[in-house]
């Protein structure tokens, strides 16, 4: 049996999760990426006429009925933003090979649900899709024990990130296919927290959190190390280690 | 076993068969505005099947909105009591009972939200009849996996019929059901999170599988 309490709450934060005195450049960092994102997604609005085409089918989900908005276009990149950083971190551990037992069929369950989101968003966005940060993970993908507070804490940021994000999506093809993940990082967060002996659910009401919110949040990992290149569209992540 | 068990599925010995406050403030600020309390009182009393409002969806709208609302206060009323039964039957130990009582917290704390949404409009608790998965253990864990399940795929399966400041909250409420039904799947030994996309079901759907565990006695 695990403990587990109400009281008990989320013992650290992405801040603590970075451990080696990265935080310093991340600020630096995080400017870089909103500042290129920024950019990018103006581009990406301007280029595309604000539309997405009328094949944007979201892998095998909703009917791509309506076209997306720019600001859906928007959205939809930032999740995609999300996404790959989650891909590449349980790829990237999986790979490192210092997983066992429950952890391992965790990060390998896992890794494959986040590279399913990284299709379908990619999928969804055509030739708008943003191209992959690249990222260092700063050993939290080669220890057992930083790997689970880090998934941990990545997972309830991809909750609040889409919680946030719901209610701002205009076209219901897009809400579809948002609400379809949102469930399922939360599904992913209840895993990881039980693993990890916190509580699963812990409270009523899950927050949500804005695109700033999230973006702040991410930036001060350090674990993005270079911003989306606009010039390489459709890129896979790559690994640091 | 199968891994996704239905409503169908739980009911191993046939008896189914027969059978606010941690809210945003914005997103209260926002229900309040939307006047729920005013309007065509639609659903109020309406028309049921299984004890379930029947709705009939069109464009996002304060009088659907109610209807929608009404039909998640239904399932939340359900959820909350199963809990509250289990919880006070006594045949729950371990970390079962844990889940009951914390989860039990929770649906209770969605039907507060949704009653103080609906105001006057809301509908009545329904009576309850659960054929024993209550006093069970092995019968309780199952059938608290199914209505998480459900409740994760009607919640998702309304996102598009209601308006922003609803979504809002729904979006609140629906990733605590998955964690609630990753939790329970994991006791039970299933995988936590079964799909890369978790299936929304429409109101018929959820209501066909509802009314078909005869939970719902009116």
């Amino acid at each position: 049996m695990t403990n587990i309490t109400d009281e008990k709450t989320l013992p650290f934060t992405l801040e603590e999760v970075d451990k080696d005195g990265a935080i310093a450049e991340a600020h630096e960092t995080l400017e870089r990426f909103a500042d290129s994102r920024a950019s990018f997604l103006k581009k990406a609005a301007l280029a595309t006429g604000g539309v997405i085409g009328g094949g944007a089918a979201l892998g095998a989900l909703a009917s791509p009925a309506g076209a997306a908005t720019s600001g859906d276009v928007a959205i939809l990149n930032y999740a995609l933003t999300l996404e790959y950083l989650e891909a590449a971190f349980y790829t990237e551990a999986g790979r490192m090979g210092v997983l066992n037992g429950p952890l391992a069929q965790f990060a390998r369950v896992v890794g494959q649900h986040e590279r399913a989101h990284v299709a379908a968003l990619k999928k969804a966005l055509g030739s708008a899709a943003v191209a992959s940060p690249t990222f260092d993970f700063k050993g939290t993908t080669e220890d057992a024990t930083a790997f689970r507070q880090t998934a941990q804490v990545l997972e309830d940021t991809g909750v609040m990130a889409y919680a946030g994000q719901a209610p701002r999506v205009a076209s219901n093809a897009v809400l579809a296919a948002a609400l379809a993940i949102h469930t399922v990082e939360a599904r992913h967060a209840s895993w990881i927290r039980h693993l990890n002996d916190a509580p699963p659910a812990p409270r009523a009401f899950d927050q949500p959190r804005s695109m700033e919110q999230v973006l702040a949040a991410v930036g001060r990992t350090g674990f993005i190390t270079r911003a989306p290149q606009t010039t390489m569209p459709g890129g896979s992540p790559r690994f640091t280690g | 076993m199968p891994e996704h068990l239905t409503l169908e599925t739980v009911d191993v010995d046939g008896t189914v068969r027969q059978a606010y406050e941690d809210l945003p403030s914005s997103t209260r600020r926002g229900l309040l505005q939307r006047g729920l309390v005013a309007g065509g009182a639609v659903a109020a009393a309406g028309v049921t099947i299984g004890g379930l409002p029947k709705l009939a969806i069109g464009a996002p709208g304060p009088a659907q909105d109610t209807k929608i609302l009404n039909f998640a206060l239904t399932l939340e009323y359900l959820e909350a009591e199963f809990y509250t039964r289990a919880t006070a039957s006594g045949a729950l130990s371990g970390e079962l009972a844990e889940f009951s009582r914390i989860v039990g917290a929770h649906e209770r704390a969605h039907v507060a939200f949704l009653k103080k949404a609906l105001g006057a409009k809301a509908v009545a608790k329904p009576t309850f009849d659960f054929k024993g998965t209550t006093e069970n253990q092995a019968k309780f864990a199952a059938t608290a996996q199914v209505l998480e399940d459900t409740g994760v795929a009607a919640y998702n399966g309304q996102g598009a019929n209601v308006t922003k400041p609803i979504l809002a909250a729904a979006a609140s409420i629906v990733s605590v059901e998955a964690r609630h039904a990753a939790w329970i799947r994991d006791i039970n030994r299933k995988l936590p999170a079964p799909v890369a996309f978790d299936q929304a079901k429409t109101q018929q759907q959820i209501l066909s599988a509802v009314t078909a565990t005869g939970f719902i006695q009116g």
